[in-house]
């Protein structure tokens, strides 16, 4: 039976700017994706709310400067429970140059900076969900 | 009961008795019209004839549609002494003061905050080495959010996007060598709950120094729209209890901090996040009045309170509409405060206002591009009579300034008022037929907004409704779309797209190791202070949480024994208990 990509999204930490986030919630929405929306959380309830809401994607946000360090955190959780393999894992926010490889590093399968158009956060968010769907199978 | 009048309907009723006397005369528009007439035959051609109105699409912007050419028939009652006045008359149209800026330049107040109070503190003494005239403090994630740094959700967060301050030890560290009786400071406390936890610590400090607190001249922000509205954050406190803490503040600032501004109405973070023009500035007034007429209800007299109200708003994109409507709230202000609240102190009669060029207009494609977008908005801001200014930085798309892109903001407002001269005549475009016309339409719509949230009741409960959260969603979800599609062009990214990657910038790097250190200053903090003391302010002010008491005292003693922002924010929380924003999802 088709399933509706389902999509967390959260502010990453104590970040105050959501003007973004929401923007994309819409957008994904729109292209038939089921938000999950939960505001500010820290790396451990992201997780968890993923497991239990049977996520594919967690989209995390963050323009405050922290997006290295409770982005490594996030990522490191979703290790620990066997999540980062399984779901896909992508963050949009303001970076300075060349974090974005970093982000990348640090486990997440795609990065989404300002100026990032509707077309391109849908399509890639598809691609991410479609090529973990291929590697679970594969397993 | 009589039914309440909202303060559109007030106006028009004490307003319409008002004699006017038009500066045309009645025979010459006639003729004029009929001059306009025959040029739009003549000399005009069909398409522009077809094309007479267009509606402009930017940044920010309020859709308000533009005529091609105007002229005095757009105004043909036009009073001159009853619409502008000379500059520091009524209605203030033309500006607060008679001088403007040769009397006083516009305050080159840019925001610092970065890191620790160390920084942070290094950053405001360079501006000033080289020309600031204002310091403007910037907090960090956890500050603004009311955590401590040692707090488990403020990990990682420490010192990003402002300074981290957890006591009044680090406030002190702050303003080190920093003479507070000479220069202005404005603190952005965003929320009235912060600036409950944060204003008394300053003072706190002042008290060490030995400053009297009627020596102290500067700012905070105060204002429940942010709190509530504008931010993202894991815990709130119910609206009605933030609103009774914006003017507890008010109240006790304006008793004891003469010469401070108690709140600053900010349409700023407002628009940023999502409104036209129109409706940042009319929020801010319908907060503006709301706060008035409570502090009347609490006993205190109009002028007493009003004439160190004063606002922070965003210029944005379009350059007319920016300069329209700081003339056009100028104006509008003046008679809520002279009509419906008949203050008598010319003071109370003053929008006195802070901007700050918009932060959303700045690209991440081409960075230096920024550069021009905020010297035309902060060119606007200038035309448009302001006070005070801060030029958004052209790195901010990436970070947070680098200190040479804080100085070059910094030399922008400088140029503007040394090197251009706009500032040696008052009001230069006043009596332009256009940007009178735009004044009026602005003015207009503000109030006519104000009306709409007074008719649902009050602000609170335009918050608690929701009117305000879903009202900002539409406006950027719809901005977003116009962007993408072209429709609002932005050189360099869908107008003219650069075909080549450019060399990138330098960008700003936070400092290591200031949640360590700010840790480290807290444990030794909660070590050394007197907690039997700590624990009985923090009950006290607990039990002036609910019995309605004025809560700034009890803060400010919190403040004085050593209690870390944290912990005076449980307090809060436990007292009025938690609220869950309308949820945009």
């Amino acid at each position: 039976m088709f399933r509706k990509t389902k999509v967390l999204l959260s502010k990453l930490g104590l970040d105050v700017h959501n003007r973004g986030l929401l923007t994309v919630a819409k957008e994904l929405s729109d292209a038939g994706m089921e938000i999950i929306y939960i505001g500010n959380s820290l790396p451990k309830e992201i997780i968890s709310t993923a497991i239990q809401e049977d996520v594919d994607v967690v989209g995390v946000s963050s323009l405050g400067g922290a997006h290295l360090t409770l982005g490594g955190d996030l990522m490191e959780e979703a290790k620990c429970v066997g999540l980062k393999e399984r779901i896909g894992f992508v963050i949009g926010g303001v970076f300075p140059p060349g974090d974005a490889e970093k982000l990348k590093q640090i486990g997440f399968d795609e990065t989404f900076m300002p100026g990032a158009t509707r077309d391109q956060i849908v399509s890639s968010i598809q691609k991410v969900v479609s090529s973990k769907m291929e590697m679970n199978r594969k397993e | 009961m009589p039914e309440k009048r909202t303060t559109k309907e007030i106006l028009k009723t004490r307003m319409e008795r008002k004699r006017r006397t038009p500066l045309y005369h009645p025979s010459a528009l006639k003729k004029l019209s009929l001059d306009f007439e025959q040029w739009q035959k003549d000399i005009l051609r069909e398409e522009d004839r077809k094309n007479w109105v267009v509606t402009p699409h930017t940044v920010l912007g309020s859709d308000i549609p533009r005529e091609m050419l105007y002229t005095p028939l757009h105004h043909p009652d036009f009073d001159y002494m009853e619409d502008l006045g000379h500059s520091g008359q009524e209605p203030f149209t033309r500006g607060i003061h008679a001088n403007m800026y040769r009397g006083k330049e516009f305050t080159m107040r840019q925001l610092t905050g970065f890191g620790g109070p160390e920084e942070t503190n290094e950053r405001i003494k360079f501006m000033l080495a080289h020309g600031g005239t204002g310091v403007n403090v910037l907090f960090d994630l956890p500050t603004i959010q009311m955590y401590d740094s040692d707090d488990p959700v403020s990990r990682g967060q420490v010192g990003m996007s402002g300074v981290a301050i957890d006591s009044v030890e680090d406030m002190d560290l702050v303003f080190k060598d920093i003479p507070l009786d000479q220069v202005t400071v404005s603190l952005v406390t965003h929320y009235p709950s912060n600036t409950a936890i944060l204003f008394p610590m300053f003072l706190a400090m002042a008290e060490r120094r030995g400053i009297p607190w009627t020596k102290l001249r500067g700012s905070v922000q105060n204002d429940i729209t942010l709190e509530e509205v504008v931010r993202s954050g894991p815990e709130y406190i119910p609206p009605k209890d933030c609103f009774r803490i914006q003017c507890d503040n008010i109240e006790f600032i304006r008793q004891n901090v003469p010469q401070w501004n108690f709140v600053t109405y900010n349409g700023y973070n407002l628009r940023e996040y999502g409104t036209s023009g129109v409706t940042e500035m009319a929020v801010a007034l319908a907060n503006a009045i709301d706060s008035v007429q409570e502090m009347l209800r609490r006993g205190h007299d109009v002028d007493w309170i009003a004439e160190r109200i004063a606002f922070f708003w965003s210029p944005a994109s379009d350059f007319f509409e920016e300069v329209a409507r700081i003339r056009a709230v100028r104006r509008l202000w003046y008679k809520i405060m002279k009509y419906r609240f008949e203050a008598k102190d010319r003071r109370s009669l003053w929008m006195r206002c802070h901007v700050q060029t918009s932060g959303v207009s700045l690209r991440r494609e081409e960075p230096l591009n920024n550069l021009i977008r905020a010297a035309y908005q902060a060119l606007a801001a200038v035309l448009g009579g302001v006070q005070s200014l801060h030029v958004d930085s052209y790195d901010e798309a990436y970070s947070v300034p680098t200190e040479e892109a804080a100085l070059l903001s910094l030399r922008t407002q400088q140029i503007i008022d040394a090197e251009t001269a706009v500032t040696e005549v008052v009001d230069p475009l006043g009596g332009s037929f256009y940007v009178e016309a735009l004044t009026n339409e602005m003015e207009a719509r503000i109030l006519d907004e104000v009306d709409e949230i007074e008719k649902m009741g009050d602000y609170v409960t335009a918050i608690e409704k929701g009117w305000l959260h879903k009202k900002i969603a539409e406006y950027f979800h719809k901005e977003r779309g116009r962007i993408e599609k072209g429709l609002i062009k932005v050189v360099g990214y869908n107008l003219y797209p650069s075909p080549t990657a450019l060399p990138p910038i330098n960008v700003f790097r936070y400092p290591e190791g200031v949640e360590e250190r700010q840790k480290d200053r807290l444990a030794k903090l909660r070590d050394r202070r007197d907690n039997e003391k700590v624990k009985s302010a923090l009950i006290a002010l607990e039990g002036a949480c609910q019995t309605g008491k004025n809560v700034f005292p009890y803060a400010l003693q919190c403040a004085r024994v050593g209690c870390s922002e944290g912990e005076i924010f449980k307090v809060f929380k436990r007292a009025f208990g938690l609220w869950k924003p309308p949820s945009l999802w």
